[in-house]
């Protein structure tokens, strides 16, 4: 099937389809989708989810198969959960309790609400953790949504428009993908030191602006959900270029948007190589290396109490992140793939 | 993003059918390539400035050398042949090779395993567990390294007292000999999941006919999942391949902050990353370190493109 004949099925049939991975794409087309409430779309994606599966007995499996292969799902989940539970756990103890007592269960004096206001604090000079995290906020935010917006205007100029150069372009955007954003780091202090931009926050932000992996999603997506001919049906009314893109692409493009975003948010909110190198001032530091300095001072210096400051900070840093992708995953789930179906 | 070549033959096919050969471009279109280049225009000002004009730059840096007497000279090669010849740089590559050598195909095959078992819906609530693995994607890597360092902890980490309890005294997860080892268990916690969620999907795209009529041939299960599931999804594998190795060469985070809990283990060249953050920015030898950047960035490409030509053989004859 060929791309456009893919697209075109997205629209006319709406059962049976593949492309786009979003469900509620093809309903955004149809004119559906907002009326849905949340509980209505979480049974109708579990039915239709149970639809699609070919029926387990099918497979003539051997008693006990289903049981065995939960077992094994059950054991991964505890191997994934474990770091898990044992950050909430010893997030209510002392420093001394981090250490003597067992990992696994509560000791008590129950410290959370302790420590979670010294995270207000200075506690050993070294910076404020609610200064750290503000940063963090501040960076993944502006970065993601810029980082965004250039994927999405990129993105879509790639997949609609054929103009001179245009191919050159997309092939040194996509051999940015093979260059690592560590190494990426190195060569951009030198630059900064030369341009005065270390110690600054656009230092952090513009280059986290700088997706291929986004643009080259963004690309994808347009190719799979947005037809040409909706786009020529709108220049023969006479619509601008602007203006299409607004009002006709951008609405089809949402769900994309949505995993652009949300990855780029994440990979800001988790950087750490590209701060530590360009800060030198703490209080321009995100959690990232704020833990990683108190990590250090806390291992040389035992006194300081700086271990349960340190979990803790730990699970805020984790918290948001978690939460966010649990409240988008409809979204991010197709659009993972979406880099591999475009052969 | 599974292969340069893949990923513009779209665009190549497109051009070839819209635009006859001999026929002039159209005012129309030429307008349209205009507003084409004026909506990519924002990506690549920001693009050629924060990544194209550093990496030049730092290609440029490279061929020079500063020294105390004398300010800084040009010195062509003379920074490359000392990371050629550097011994710990190489200790460092080797290290990550064997790193990503073990983590990635037993990632990858925990993650198809589980997102097989998922796809056939073989296990109980399916939904939870896809939930519970893709936990560790949304934790920052310093945080993950943090909760394993205080698991792995010689001293006082749960992990060590289970080996005490179970006869292994003296046993350390950070040692010298089981560093390595252990970053790989963390590497996989943090990896799986995604990767599953990725396998899953591309499972879920196979065609539900050709497992029908698979299962009306009386196909053994394992035969389907291996012969017709696996061959299917292979550009998704691929495309994980590449990133999990390009992420692999960079190990950079994990070994820094388990230094904290363990002296003395990761030395100042322990992986390349490592080698290159000490000796641009904590000795300033700018010039040195770009240019083992360079050489670092040459062995993932050689990397990525020796498994692209072995793919590419592959299908040939396949």
């Amino acid at each position: 099937m060929s791309e456009r004949e893919r697209a075109a099925a997205t629209v006319a049939v709406p059962k049976g389809r593949r492309f786009p991975p979003w469900p509620q794409a093809g309903r955004a087309q149809r004119g559906l989708g907002a009326e849905e409430s949340r509980r209505e779309r979480k049974r109708r994606e579990r039915l239709e989810e149970r639809d699609a599966a070919i029926p387990v007995e099918l497979y003539g499996l051997k008693r006990g198969t289903i049981p065995l292969l939960t077992a094994c799902c059950v054991l991964f989940a505890v191997f994934t959960l474990i770091p898990i539970v044992w950050i909430v756990i010893n997030s209510t103890k002392t420093q001394a309790n981090i250490f003597q007592s067992f990992g696994f269960w509560f000791a008590r004096p129950f410290e959370f609400f302790h420590t979670f206001g010294n995270l207000f604090r200075d506690v050993d000079g070294d910076g404020t953790y609610s200064h750290w995290f503000y940063n963090t906020v501040l960076y993944s935010v502006v970065a993601g949504v810029g980082a965004t917006v250039l994927a999405a205007l990129g993105g879509y100029g790639f997949a609609r428009f054929e103009f001179r150069g245009s191919r050159l372009f997309f092939a040194v955007i996509i051999a940015g993908l093979l260059v690592p954003i560590t190494l990426v780091a190195v060569p951009l202090y030198l630059v900064y030191a030369k341009v005065h931009l270390i110690n600054s926050i656009w230092g952090m932000i513009m280059p986290s602006m700088v997706t291929p992996v986004g643009l080259y999603l963004m690309r994808t997506y347009v190719e799979l959900s947005i037809p040409r001919e909706l786009l020529d049906a709108a220049r023969i009314d006479g619509a601008s270029e602007v203006r299409i893109f607004f009002r006709v692409a951008l609405p089809l493009m949402v769900p994309g948007l949505m995993t652009v975003l949300l990855l780029s948010i994440a990979g800001t909110w988790n950087n750490y190589i590209l701060p530590l190198i360009i800060f030198s001032t703490n209080n321009l530091f995100p959690t990232t290396v704020g833990m990683g300095l108190w990590l250090q001072h806390a291992g040389n210096s035992g006194d300081t109490n700086l271990f349960p400051l340190l979990v803790m900070g730990g699970l805020i840093t984790i918290i948001p992140m978690i939460a966010l992708f649990a409240l988008l995953q409809r979204y991010w789930r197709g659009g993972l793939l979406l880099g591999s179906v475009a052969n | 993003m599974s292969s340069t070549t893949e990923v513009i033959a779209p665009a190549r096919r497109e051009t070839a059918a819209r635009r006859a050969p001999g026929r002039r471009r159209s005012a129309y279109a030429r307008r349209r390539g205009r507003s084409g280049l004026a909506f990519v225009t924002p990506f690549m000002i920001v693009y050629t400035l924060f990544m194209v004009v550093p990496l030049i730059y730092a290609i440029y840096q490279s061929l020079y050398t500063t020294k105390l007497i004398g300010g800084t000279t040009f010195s062509g090669f003379a920074n490359y042949s000392t990371v050629l010849k550097s011994g710990p740089f190489w200790g460092g590559v080797i290290r990550v090779v064997i790193f990503g050598g073990i983590q990635i195909p037993v990632m990858l095959a925990i993650a198809f395993f589980f997102a097989t078992t998922f796809d056939l819906g073989v296990a109980k609530w399916g939904r939870v567990f896809r939930a519970i693995y893709f936990v560790p994607f949304a934790v920052p890597i310093v945080v993950s390294s943090v909760m394993w360092g205080f698991l792995f902890d010689p001293n006082y980490g749960p992990f060590n007292r289970l080996m005490n309890s179970i006869g292994f005294h003296n046993f350390n997860w950070l040692s010298g000999n089981l560093m390595v080892p252990s970053i790989i268990i963390i590497a996989i916690w943090e990896w799986t999941g995604y990767n599953c969620i990725i396998l899953y999907t591309a499972l879920k795209s196979v065609p539900r006919d050709l497992i029908e009529a698979a299962i009306l041939d009386d196909t053994p299960l394992w035969k389907i999942i291996l012969r017709i599931k696996l061959p299917l999804v292979r550009p998704a594998i691929i495309m994980l391949i590449f990133i999990n190795t390009i992420g692999a060469m960079q190990l950079f985070i994990e070994p820094t902050i388990l230094n904290s809990y363990q002296a003395g283990v990761v030395t100042n060249t322990y992986t390349p990353v490592i080698d290159i953050y000490n000796t641009a920015i904590s000795n300033g030898e700018y010039q040195l370190g770009a240019a083992m950047a360079v050489v670092l960035a040459f062995v993932i490409i050689a990397i990525s493109v020796t498994s692209l030509a072995f793919r590419n053989r592959r299908r040939e004859f396949g």
